[in-house]
């Protein structure tokens, strides 16, 4: 009986026995089914039409290939490779004994819990844009209230903000036996954080040891320097400067892809 | 910062063959995980390039980068854009080293590499190997996976919770040496006394729940013993695949790991 058979690269995956008719997609209602994106949810068939198998492409995105040529509906001879996604299905005609293809390459069985990467680039550049970063109308400003700054305030606009006596540091300490690095505050999806490093620090007035979420409103003391924290929002033009502008409404049809 | 560190990796019970690798140098504290992929010999030979290539790129002087940091990397630490810039370049590497032989053409590993100066941890990653942060009896992740859960679950298709089981765990829509260039995400997080961070292949959060973590470390406390027992977990689960845990120790003064030996309870919990 002509057969298909299925294969991942050098791997042979499956071997289908050709009856009447046969299925190709991503969904488990087809005869060969096929997990993975690329692959659309009824993507082919074969069919026999009395004399010959036939493959029909189902209307899939990205289309069924046969000898690296796109088909519509294309008559099936003895070797031909059908190109569906990654995978390939090559029609053997033959039948019975062992497929001239399994003395070809060796017979290495797929392990199907191998880490596959997904390089069908389309698709790839679809899933890298399902998570762009949360677009961030706001950003945290440090307010002195009292003692010695370079200046009057600070835009947490950094991921990371050092506070200290040190050359790195962000906001810089001034005067006699300061902490190197003091504070450090990060900026995290849900906001800002501070992680107290050495030296002493309170944040409205109580002692800040391990990390603390930082609220609009707190009052952050680090060295005898006395900062308020605040939330903000940002201005349209800088917004727009800092975090470019995407099409969310291309994002969500995107996603409804996936 | 004093730093204590164990590192360990394993074949696992199923796989023929180890294709993760890792660095581990306190020296510098610079500490890398990276699990091949493209069977043997290309995702051995991968994973080791892209170890070896991050470790040069580090070593190789202090000079700065000379190219201007991507639009998306303002704002963070010299080092962290050093650490990306590394690990962007071991891509290129392993890249043209794949184009250069038809056997090795489907090589790629992934990145989650970790860099500790003055105080804050760099971490820059490609793919499913991740970074956590245990802080204040927290485990905190530190990465997102570049797979196609991942990409699921945040754009709220799947719930996180479900993902474990996905049939689709095993896709990854970013890895090292399969594009010219490569996107690298990169986190900061500032390190305090008493923090352990974690480096793992997905051979162990595909085998071992994450609270298991919190609890080896809060009960074995010594880097080199929580590896060990996170990989015999991981085996004794069914270890299928091959399994790497690098764990890094942000070492307490001695007089509060003494305090801490005071008021542990007897059944190995205490509050930090």
């Amino acid at each position: 009986m002509p057969s298909l058979v299925l294969q991942y690269g050098h791997d042979i995956l499956k071997e289908y026995d050709l009856g009447e008719s046969l299925t190709i997609g991503r969904l488990p209602d087809n005869t060969v089914i096929i997990d993975n994106p690329a692959v659309s949810a009824h993507h082919a068939r074969v069919s026999w039409d009395g004399k010959n198998f036939f493959v029909e492409d189902l209307d899939s995105t990205n289309g069924t290939f046969v000898n690296d040529k796109r088909v519509i509906r294309h008559q099936l001879l003895d070797g031909d490779a059908v190109i569906v996604g990654k995978h390939k299905l090559v029609y053997d005609q033959t039948a019975g004994g062992e497929p001239a293809l399994h003395t070809s390459a060796a017979p290495n069985l797929a392990n199907l819990n191998d880490t596959v990467y997904l390089d069908t680039r389309k698709h790839k550049e679809l899933l890298a844009k399902v998570t762009p970063p949360a677009a961030r109308g706001t950003v945290g400003v440090l307010h002195v209230l009292s003692g010695r700054a370079d200046h009057p305030e600070y835009r947490l606009d950094r991921h990371t903000t050092v506070i200290g006596k040190s050359d790195r540091a962000n906001l810089r300490l001034q005067g006699w036996f300061k902490p190197a690095v003091a504070v450090v505050i990060t900026r995290g999806e849900d906001g800002y954080v501070a992680t107290r490093l050495s030296g002493r620090s309170r944040i409205n007035k109580q002692s800040l040891t391990g990390r603390q979420p930082l609220k609009d409103g707190d009052v952050l003391s680090v060295s005898g320097l006395s900062l308020e924290f605040s939330i903000r929002p940002v201005a349209e033009e800088s917004l727009s400067a800092a975090f470019p502008a995407r099409d969310h409404s291309e994002m969500n049809r995107r996603v409804s892809l996936v | 910062m004093r730093l204590r560190v164990g590192a360990a990796t394993n074949i696992g019970r199923v796989r023929d063959l180890n294709e993760d690798a890792f660095i581990s140098r306190v020296s510098d504290g610079l500490f890398v995980v990276c699990d091949g992929m493209g069977g043997a010999p290309a995702g051995e030979v991968a994973s080791q390039m892209a170890v070896e290539a991050i470790l040069a790129q580090l070593n190789g002087g202090d000079r700065e980068s000379t190219a201007p940091p991507a639009a998306n990397r303002v704002g963070y630490l010299v080092q962290t854009n050093r650490l990306v810039e590394a690990v962007r370049r071991s891509n290129h590497f392993i890249y043209t080293q794949a184009q250069q032989d038809p056997e090795r053409a489907e090589m790629g590993t992934t990145v989650v590499s970790a860099w500790i100066k003055h105080h804050v941890a760099s971490v820059a990653h490609v793919g499913d190997s991740r970074a956590y942060l245990w802080h204040n009896a927290q485990l905190e992740p530190l990465t997102r996976d570049h797979s196609l859960v991942e990409a699921q679950v945040r754009a709220g298709l799947v719930d996180r919770d479900a993902s474990v089981h996905s049939r689709h765990r095993n896709i990854l829509v970013r890895v090292l040496g399969r594009e010219p260039d490569v996107e690298v995400d990169a986190n900061e997080v500032p390190l305090q006394q008493g923090d352990y961070l974690l480096l793992c292949s997905d051979g162990l959060t595909g085998m071992v729940p994450e609270p298991v973590f919190g609890k080896a470390i809060v009960e074995l406390r010594h880097p080199q013993r929580i590896c060990d027992y996170l990989i015999d977990t991981a085996n004794a689960n069914g270890g299928n695949d091959n399994i790497t845990v690098v764990v890094v120790e942000v070492m307490s003064s001695w007089w509060r790991r003494l305090s801490d030996r005071w008021t542990r309870q007897p059944n190995g919990e205490h509050d930090a």
